[in-house]
């Protein structure tokens, strides 16, 4: 494990109180450092919406056969487990576990063998669960794990802030706000692969690249481009982004 | 559960069903004192197109008025604005003019929401309490749902001439919550060279008139096995191309 990045990576899920925080950049640095630094081949997190449902927020890649499962896990698997009794739950291998069927067979479509669910849980607050998905089957690192965890406690603890626990309107606002710049990003993910055909995972890559290299919010610049105000040119021909 | 409480409200007054019914059946759905819904899709606030109670009426005109408000940073930020005490010193530091005037009003807690699917905006509900309290966590889920539902009955109404126009049944597949629809969404704001909230309504037009289900037209447009071509109406024999 790379013990710098693991050092900086903390440091920077520690920097909640700036001024021009992102709930969704936040997450999407943590789902980025965890598929970094843990022996996994996948990351994605998922949060829960006041309607009861959990939704996909973040994943280290936006693959379609990725975001696909992370979908169906709002319905059925490791995730929603691991949210409702706010427990880690894991699965070395799908193929000898019968809990979820149906996850199992998609989960196995998409490339994965064994599953890692971590809640972001404060006290008795469960906000959602981190992911770990692993292409051979097998036991998760117990280091990678614990490691996973603490990444995950100290997102939540960052999200869960001193502010918004005084303040339960605050954390509501921040997430379901985060919940449908979420849905922006989706559209603007469709109108970007529209328009310089790209597949949705090349087209959020420009996406996010084009918000870093103009140091904006991801969820600004998608709702920019979106509503027309936003221009984001094509990756120049040759450059080596997907 | 919650579109049949609308369902309801609309059978009153025995025309279709409207966002206003939305709004009137949050009242006793989510167990506030009154509700106001403004449609806009602009930053102003919009206009008022329903309000149960004087309270409420005078809560929208407020934020007109003053220029801010929880309604104005619900439709900005695209999540709810919440004050379960207007009393407090948060809401006063965020509206400074609102807060104070909305207590005089006879609001304690307000709570804003966003009629919005990702970038596409129609307006905002607006939830008031004559006591401070936050909302419970299912009243929370329940008024966003009351959103959802007053969202797709303004976009309904506003897709006027199509033939989701009328339609009161209620949709299988919320948009939001698949992200098909939504990269679909967004690739007819291109094909079509339309707005965001336009290439939504093209979008439901078509799976209407073609009885197909929101999820599978958006499948086939991502897999980029069907588009639909600019024009004025959802015909499916004019727009069904490169289909299979």
């Amino acid at each position: 494990m790379d013990g710098q990045l693991l050092s900086e990576t903390f440091v920077e899920l520690t920097d909640t109180m700036v001024a021009d925080f992102d709930v969704i950049d936040f997450l999407h640095l943590l789902t980025d450092r965890s598929a970094r630094l843990l022996d996994v081949s996948a990351v994605g997190l998922l949060l829960a919406d006041a309607r009861g449902e959990l939704r996909v927020v973040a994943a280290s890649s936006e693959a379609a056969r990725l975001l696909e499962l992370l979908q169906l896990e709002g319905d059925q698997g490791p995730c929603l487990d691991c949210f409702r009794f706010g427990q880690p739950v894991t699965s070395a291998d799908f193929s000898a576990d019968e809990r979820w069927p149906q996850f199992a067979v998609a989960a196995r479509r998409a490339g994965f063998a064994a599953v890692q669910a971590l809640p972001m849980r404060l006290r008795d607050q469960v906000i959602g669960a981190l992911n770990l998905f692993r292409e051979a089957p097998g036991g998760f690192d117990p280091e990678d794990v614990r490691v996973g965890q603490a990444l995950a406690d100290v997102a939540t603890i960052g999200l869960l802030h001193e502010r918004s626990i005084r303040r339960s309107d605050a954390l509501n606002e921040q997430l379901q706000s985060a919940l449908n710049s979420r849905v922006v990003i989706e559209q603007a993910k469709g109108k970007l692969a529209e328009r310089l055909g790209l597949d949705m995972s090349e087209a959020f890559i420009v996406l996010r690249d084009h918000s870093r290299s103009h140091n904006r919010r991801l969820s600004d610049v998608a709702r920019a481009f979106v509503e027309g105000t936003e221009t984001i040119p094509a990756p120049r021909p040759g450059a080596d982004r997907f | 559960m919650i579109w049949e409480l609308v369902a309801e409200q609309a059978a009153v007054h025995g025309s279709g069903m409207s966002a206003g019914d939305a709004c009137a059946a949050a009242v006793a759905g989510v167990q506030v004192t009154g509700a106001w819904l403004s449609a806009g899709s602009t930053g102003d606030g919009g206009h008022l197109m329903r309000a149960t109670d004087g309270v409420s009426q005078r809560l929208a005109e407020l934020q007109l008025t003053l220029g801010e408000g929880p309604s104005l940073d619900a439709f900005a930020s695209g999540g709810p604005a919440l004050a379960s005490d207007l009393a407090d010193r948060e809401p006063g530091l965020r509206w400074p003019a609102f807060a104070p005037a909305a207590c005089e009003a006879g609001a304690a807690a307000v709570f804003a929401f966003p009629l919005a699917i990702g970038a596409i905006r129609a307006g905002t509900l607006g939830l008031y309490r004559d006591r401070p309290g936050p909302l419970a966590g299912r009243q929370l889920g329940d008024a966003l749902l009351f959103a959802d539902t007053a969202t797709l009955l303004l976009l309904n109404a506003q897709a006027n001439g199509s033939s989701v126009a009328d339609s009161d049944r209620q949709p299988a597949d919320f948009p939001g919550h698949r992200a098909e629809i939504d990269q679909a969404t967004g690739m007819l704001t291109e094909q079509l060279g339309v707005s965001i909230t336009d290439a939504f309504a093209r979008l439901r037009a078509y799976a209407y008139a073609n009885d197909l289900r929101l999820t599978d037209v958006a499948g086939d447009i991502v897999a980029r096995r069907l588009r639909l071509n600019p024009g004025p109406g959802p015909s499916p024999d004019s727009t069904r191309e490169l289909r299979g």
